[in-house]
């Protein structure tokens, strides 16, 4: 079961669709108990991220989802909820984010805006993003994450490097839209639900045994 | 490296999909969800629906078609263009799945409430479109509500300028529907040089979109009557091109041209 973190930013719609196209049982709430009974929670997002957290703050959701990240529950933030996952935003003012993944948001500088599809190439060694080495996916975003080496699993080149995935154990952020990148969008999204979530169960049975 | 675009476009007209010719001659195709779920199957790098009729008659977007295009769950992403009027207006398209917002009769009406769009949603989320002719060795811009044609505003082209609009749809509404027609002087003379520009209107034939593309202002292409004459149009398109420019995407098996080899 997939859980869609409704914060009332952006388009669930599409990537609930995504999602049941794939197979996948899916819970769109803001509700703790109802997101509480998921093995995954994504947080998607379109719009500027001041008011994305507030939106999160006035849902009581920013708690919530630092905790669930605690409680190895596993994250995917996508677009504008991938820079959510971060410390903090420049986007307007500077903003703190939920930081479940160490670095910042800020303006792409070579470029004003990346639009389009663009190729992403693996940095580090990942098995569930190597399938998707080399694809081309959908991206549409004006500021970029900037932190350490070891969160950057992809990139994608614009005039500069671009993060396109950073990951911090099973917290997850994906600067494109997998949702709106067709094929290669379903096969990455597919692969990095089940691969966290079978990380997940594989540690709780260790814990149990 | 960034790819550019092959758009394609449903121009949808008193709620059926038309094929429209000089902004003033239409012939209905059909409902727009097969059209729009066409597009998503054969691999379009966008889809853009234009709803022609709302700013006209000064309604809302067309939500109630947005929430149906929404349930075929497209994987392709998606611009909706029609009546949007205010901040909500955008907001609510989006919400109903729209990725990307073109407006037209707003830059007309009032290009401060296109500045509030843009500040909600992000610039990459905003898109002008500006239907040119080229006459006399000018630019002319159209309002077509009122059939009325201007010089391009200096107070519009300082607003692009200003970064809160981040791609210009120049559709050549006079040769719309004309094969190869497409007047490369909207391009080659528009004021701004180094805003990305999709070209539309009378774009058919592979050699005319590589020449087009060829230029570094161009970003994208936007097709519309010339997907409805053949079937996979677009793949069609793309293997004709053959440019790295241009994304070759995945295909399901059963959609891919490989499979009739």
């Amino acid at each position: 079961m997939v859980g869609i973190v409704d914060y009332g930013m952006g388009n669930h719609a599409s990537v609930m669709h995504s999602l049941k196209s794939m197979g996948f049982k899916v819970r769109i709430s803001a509700d703790p108990q109802v997101l509480d009974n998921t093995d995954i929670l994504i947080l998607p997002g379109v719009g500027a991220f001041p008011s994305a957290m507030q939106a999160l703050r006035d849902r009581g959701l920013v708690n919530y989802l630092q905790h669930q990240a605690v409680m190895q529950h596993p994250i995917i933030g996508i677009c504008l909820g991938m820079q959510l996952l971060t410390t903090a935003s420049y986007e307007f003012e500077y903003t703190l984010g939920l930081g479940l993944i160490e670095g910042e948001i800020v303006p792409l500088t070579a470029s004003k805006w990346h639009i389009g599809w663009n190729e992403i190439k693996c940095l580090q060694q990942d098995s569930l993003l190597e399938p998707s080495n080399h694809q081309s996916f959908y991206f549409n975003h004006s500021f970029t994450y900037q932190g350490a080496d070891k969160y950057q699993i992809a990139i994608a080149q614009h005039n500069q490097a671009v993060a396109a995935v950073i990951r911090h154990d099973n917290i997850a952020g994906i600067q494109f839209h997998p949702e709106k990148s067709q094929v290669a969008g379903k096969q990455l999204l597919r692969n990095l639900i089940t691969g966290l979530v079978n990380a997940k169960e594989t540690i709780d049975r260790s814990c149990h045994n | 490296m960034l790819k550019k675009r092959l758009i394609g476009v449903v121009t949808i007209k008193d709620g059926w999909a038309v094929q429209s010719f000089g902004y003033q001659r239409y012939l209905p195709l059909g409902k727009p969800e097969c059209l729009i779920k066409n597009l998503d199957r054969w691999g379009a790098d966008e889809i853009l629906v234009q709803v022609i009729d709302r700013s006209r008659q000064k309604i809302a977007p067309d939500f109630s078609l947005l929430e149906r295009i929404g349930k075929l769950g497209l994987s392709t992403p998606l611009i909706y263009g029609g009546g949007i009027r205010n901040v909500d207006d955008g907001v609510k398209a989006i919400h109903y799945g729209a990725d990307r917002l073109v407006v037209d009769a707003l830059l007309h009406d009032d290009l401060q409430e296109v500045q509030h769009l843009s500040e909600r949603l992000g610039a990459q989320a905003v898109i002008a479109s500006l239907p040119l002719s080229w006459q006399d060795d000018k630019l002319a811009w159209l309002d077509y509500r009122s059939q009325t044609k201007i010089a391009i505003a200096t107070h519009l082209l300082e607003t692009i300028k200003s970064g809160i609009i981040s791609e210009i749809l120049i559709s050549d509404w006079l040769h719309e529907g004309q094969a190869n027609g497409f007047e490369s002087n909207l391009v080659k003379k528009f004021p701004l040089q180094n805003i990305p520009i999709i070209a539309f209107g009378g774009v058919s034939e592979p050699v005319q979109m590589a020449e087009l593309l060829a230029q570094p202002n161009i970003v994208a292409i936007a097709i519309g009557n010339f997907l409805n004459y053949q079937e996979q149009a677009i793949q069609k398109y793309k293997q004709a091109i053959a440019s790295e420019q241009i994304r070759n995407p995945i295909y399901s098996s059963k959609y891919s041209l490989l499979t009739n080899v």
